[in-house]
């Protein structure tokens, strides 16, 4: 056994002793040096192969690794700057409304009350906003309540800390309006549909569709001007007593986040302070 | 269970080409091949560890591009030694493991250089010494210590609770 190893040992010297021997001192130029190389050659071209191949995958693999740390790193920043963009956006329309808000309301000649939306119902039976403005405020009963726009409505519930108002196209809501372009009298009227309707006396009515429809101040309970909508279509009934104008209210309901409550009193017409597009 | 020994070598020489430029630390590089060389034989002997040697430092002297032979003598030299002691000394044990790895890569290049010096090589001991066999025998002695540190670890998680 220990023959055998020491005979492997001096074997493999000879191998080795051999072939520098091949190498150096050679048998002639280009003979056993290139022996040598005639069978090392092949061999090396497969070994370096494979050493280009495992040094391209290991490069690859450290890249990839890279790129994918950086990919992570990069989403997450975008999406912090989305939602960042998003608030800042949610910012810019909360300042340019409440500017509108202010506007108005520093040219209201009569006292008014800035109140947010917290709460909305409408499910077809009762279309309601809820402010959080409420008895401590000094909100009372029957307030209007407008937009930039136009009219909102009227408070309906005073609560401790929180209004219930009445919507224009609440079934139950009623207002006294008037075209204004030919001062035709009527009756504003929500309907189930969530549309609101323009009642008017069908007799010598001049009511075509885009005329803006205000409120008329009768009753004193509204102030005389106030936008109520735009005819978008007439529902003639032909001899009957009395007819419907379809209105587009100036307000859009579903999107409005702050309100003016109105708890002052005024005999002049405000027509004048909103804005007269659309 | 030779093949697989052969295929380490192998393996080792492939990493010193691939793996090991990364691992340059102050210009200095590990021998990976003699690592792999002498745990192969503190594990099979020295036949075992004579013949990856041999396969290992042929490897090296092919892709080297200088004397083909050299290194396979040293390698085959440094894995009989190694294998030799098993038995004799205390060899399983890392703390005597790492410092004969250190001394057998120091003995490796000493072996190395005066066989050059038959080929007239014209570099002094002494400077090969400061710059390559010194700081290569530390990091190889490093590179060991991890390893044996792996396989302890790899044989205490095969170890099941009622052996």
């Amino acid at each position: 056994m220990k023959l055998r190893r020491y005979g492997l040992l001096l074997a493999v010297a000879l191998v080795c002793l051999l072939l520098l021997t091949v190498q150096t001192r050679g048998l002639g130029p280009g003979t056993a040096t290139d022996a040598v190389a005639f069978v090392v050659t092949p061999l090396q071209s497969v070994l370096v192969k494979i050493h280009r191949g495992a040094l391209g995958l290991w490069t690859t693999y450290v890249d990839w690794k890279s790129v994918w740390s950086e990919n992570t790193v990069l989403r997450l920043e975008a999406e912090h700057l989305r939602f960042r963009a998003l608030q800042v956006e949610d910012i810019r329309q909360e300042n340019a409304r409440l500017r509108r808000l202010l506007t108005l309301r520093e040219r209201l000649p009569l006292s008014a009350l800035a109140g947010e939306v917290v709460g909305r119902e409408e499910d077809g039976w009762v279309r309601a906003l809820t402010v959080n403005r409420g008895q401590g405020s000094g909100v009372t009963r029957q307030i209007p309540v407008i937009a930039p726009e136009g009219l909102v409505g009227r408070v309906l519930q005073v609560r401790v800390g929180a209004s219930v108002i009445q919507l224009l196209n609440d079934p139950a809501s009623t207002v006294g309006g008037l075209v204004q372009r030919t001062r035709t009298p009527g009756l504003v009227e929500g309907h189930t549909e969530g549309t609101v309707r323009l009642k008017f006396m069908a007799r010598g009515a001049q009511v075509e569709v885009g005329d803006l429809v205000v409120t008329s101040g009768v009753g004193n309970l509204f102030p005389k001007g106030l936008p109520i909508g735009r005819v978008v279509a007439i529902q003639d009934k032909g001899s009957a007593l009395f007819h419907f104008a379809v209105l587009a209210p100036a307000v859009d309901f579903a999107r409005i986040e702050e309100v003016l409550l109105l708890t002052g009193q005024t005999q002049q017409d405000l027509a004048g302070l909103f804005r007269r597009e659309g | 269970m030779r093949a697989l020994f052969l295929l380490m070598a192998f393996g080792g020489s492939l990493a010193q080409w691939s793996v090991v430029p990364v691992l340059r630390v102050g210009g200095v590089t590990p021998d990976l091949p003699l690592v792999v060389t002498v745990f192969i034989a503190l594990q099979r002997g020295p036949v075992a560890g004579c013949l990856s040697g041999f396969v290992a430092g042929f490897l090296q002297d092919m892709a080297g591009g200088g004397l083909i032979g050299i290194q396979a003598l040293t390698k085959s030299l440094a894995g009989f030694g190694m294998g030799l002691l098993v038995g004799r000394f205390w060899v399983s044990s890392p703390l005597v493991q790492v410092p004969g790895l250190v001394l057998l890569t120091v003995a490796e290049g000493m072996a190395r250089y005066f066989l050059l010096q038959v080929f007239h090589f014209p570099a002094s001991l002494g400077e090969l010494m400061a710059n390559v066999i010194l700081p290569q025998a530390l990091y190889n002695g490093f590179l060991g210590s991890v390893c044996a540190l792996g396989m302890t670890v790899l044989a205490a998680a095969r170890k099941r609770p009622w052996d």
